[in-house]
């Protein structure tokens, strides 16, 4: 109450011209941010790769390989991401492994999303028709190379959209990272809105924008590179 | 040129199936003309013994015997869903035999001896076996994201170890020989179905196997693409170097191209022999009644 009360008053005590409220909530939800990005890269680089081990495990000729990723991709997608978070933060240091709360986040995220990407990856390759792998068997490719060389950037090429779409939905699912104190963006906005209940639009609106301003890039971004991957295509 | 083409005769002769030794006057000449100072080099490049394939409850192929001499040239003739197209993906290594044996070159192809016993054989004992394969396919199959060039030189590269130089000097040569040397960066999706047939076809060549099979190359063409494809196949045939298994339904071109033509129904092979002898003499009921309904369907041309 006090917090709020001084800094309401603050405001329109500053000067003059009264600060505007943005210019209070702003610096502070652009450390946040700050925040937010980094944990967005770092998942979404480890995603990323899970992506590709999951998706390329679960078509994997070695059963045990198979049914492993299998069982890992079907559970982080079938359990909530919340909870996730919460098991690795709350209750992982209780059967001994305390991980900070920025390295829980990350890896609850990556591997939430990654188990979504898996599939994006598997569905990928399996729209490559047989064709093209029997193509390079005849040319005596070895079953990595048929992978590298011939299936894979033909299949990257699909996979993008839906890249582009998980990329989007980890940045919106690292909000949820300011439950185990994490301090992100909403994190910092839940704070402000604590000390400034009076300003709490003000904060959610340029809270949702600057979201935005942060997606907006990576929509942008997937499309140029489908552009750039869709040589040889009619 | 002409010796080497005597020989195959006497091989297909001497070493042939019973079928083959039934043949014209003409051929047991060739047998006593077959000199015996090659002998080394009757041995047969493809050897299938035995070799069943079935795909659930339907047996495709069963107990098939079949041997490919070296640069001869076999078109193999049948009507649909005979077991060509199988008999060739078992060679290629895209089907594996129900039972049966496979050699290329003097080398079990799905089987590795280990302790004197064939046991069934790994990835790495078919990488071994396989490079002495090439394979057209029906529906060609070029990789829609490497441009032409790219498609032809990067087995050359990856899987022989050429350097990039030495595999696209390589790849134009081939792509030369087959008319394609203008379109090096075009991607195969701006090219005709018969440009994008000559392209797989310098693409297998780059490999240099012993061994090439063509799986009805020209059955996915538009009609007027056909010819283009024929001939640079015959080109390639005239040079006799590689054994050619040519599956097709153009019996013109079998005639002209192949050395012997072999005919399958239902899994067997029915008859074989000279090109001469199958068209115009026919053994086999069922021969007769194939080749009949082609001059139906106006291939007589
Ligand atoms: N992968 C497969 N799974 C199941 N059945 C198959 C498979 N491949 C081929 N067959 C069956 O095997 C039989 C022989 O097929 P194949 O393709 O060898 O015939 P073909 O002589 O090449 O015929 P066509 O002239 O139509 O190409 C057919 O009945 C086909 O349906
Ligand atoms: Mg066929």
């Amino acid at each position: 109450m006090f917090l709020r009360t001084s800094l309401y008053y603050q405001a329109f005590d500053g000067g003059v011209i009264p600060i505007s409220v943005y210019a209070q909530i702003f610096p502070q939800l652009l450390e946040g941010a700050f925040v937010t990005i980094q944990l967005l890269i770092l998942s979404a680089i480890l995603g990323f790769l899970l992506s590709f081990l999951g998706g390329i495990g679960r078509l994997s000729r070695i059963d045990p390989i198979r049914w492993i990723s299998g069982f890992f991709v079907e559970f982080l997608r079938g359990t909530s991401l919340l909870v996730q978070l919460f098991w690795l933060f709350y209750a992982l240091p209780l059967l001994g492994i305390k991980l900070a709360p920025g390295l829980a986040g990350i890896l609850a995220l990556s591997l939430n999303y990654g188990a979504y990407g898996s599939e994006v990856v598997r569905g990928a390759i399996q729209s490559i028709p047989k064709g093209q792998t029997e193509a390079a068997i005849a040319l005596n490719m070895t079953p990595r190379q048929q992978m590298w060389h011939v299936i894979l950037p033909q299949a990257f090429r699909t996979m993008l959209p839906s890249f582009g779409n998980l990329f989007i939905e980890l940045l919106k699912g690292t909000a949820l990272v300011s439950l185990i104190t994490i301090p992100d963006m909403t994190f910092e906005a839940s704070a402000m809105r604590t000390n400034i209940e009076a300003n709490t639009p003000e904060i959610f609106t340029l809270l949702l924008l600057m979201y935005f301003v942060i997606g907006y890039p990576l929509t942008l971004a997937t499309r140029w590179l489908e552009r750039r991957f869709s040589v040889g295509r009619l | 040129m002409r010796r080497l083409k005597r020989n195959r005769v006497g091989h297909l002769i001497s070493k042939g199936s019973e079928r083959v030794s039934e043949m014209t006057e003409n051929n047991h000449v060739a047998v006593a003309e077959a000199p015996q100072s090659n002998q080394e080099q009757t041995e047969p490049i493809v050897r299938y013994r035995k070799v069943s394939k079935s795909f659930g409850d339907n047996q495709v192929l069963k107990e098939v015997d079949f041997d490919l001499y070296p640069g001869e040239r076999v078109a193999v003739i049948g009507p649909s869903g005979s077991g060509k197209t199988t008999m060739a993906r078992l060679l290629m290594t895209l089907e594996k035999p129900t039972s049966g044996t496979i050699e290329v070159d003097g080398r079990q192809l799905w089987h590795k001896e280990v302790k004197g016993k064939l046991v069934p054989a790994d990835e790495k004992h078919l990488h071994e076996v396989r490079g002495d394969i090439g394979m057209v396919f029906q529906h060609f199959h070029l990789f829609p994201h490497m441009n032409i060039l790219k498609n032809v030189s990067v087995a050359p590269i990856k899987v022989l170890g050429l350097s990039k130089e030495e595999a696209e000097e390589r790849a134009k040569t081939m792509l030369d020989k087959v008319g394609m040397s203008d379109k090096l960066e075009a991607y195969p999706a701006n090219l005709s179905g018969g440009q994008q047939q000559r392209v797989a076809i310098a693409r297998a060549l780059v490999m240099r196997p012993k061994v090439m099979l063509f799986d009805e190359p020209t059955s996915a063409l538009d009609p007027e693409l056909v010819g283009e494809v024929l001939d640079v196949i015959k080109e390639i045939a005239a040079e006799g170097e590689m054994a050619m298994m040519l599956i097709t339904h153009e019996m013109s071109f079998a005639r002209d191209v192949a050395d012997r033509i072999v005919f399958f129904d239902e899994g067997r092979i029915i008859e074989q022999g000279r090109p001469e002898q199958i068209f115009t003499a026919p053994k086999t009921d069922r021969l007769q009644e194939f080749l009949k309904r082609f001059e139906l369907n106006g291939s007589s041309s």
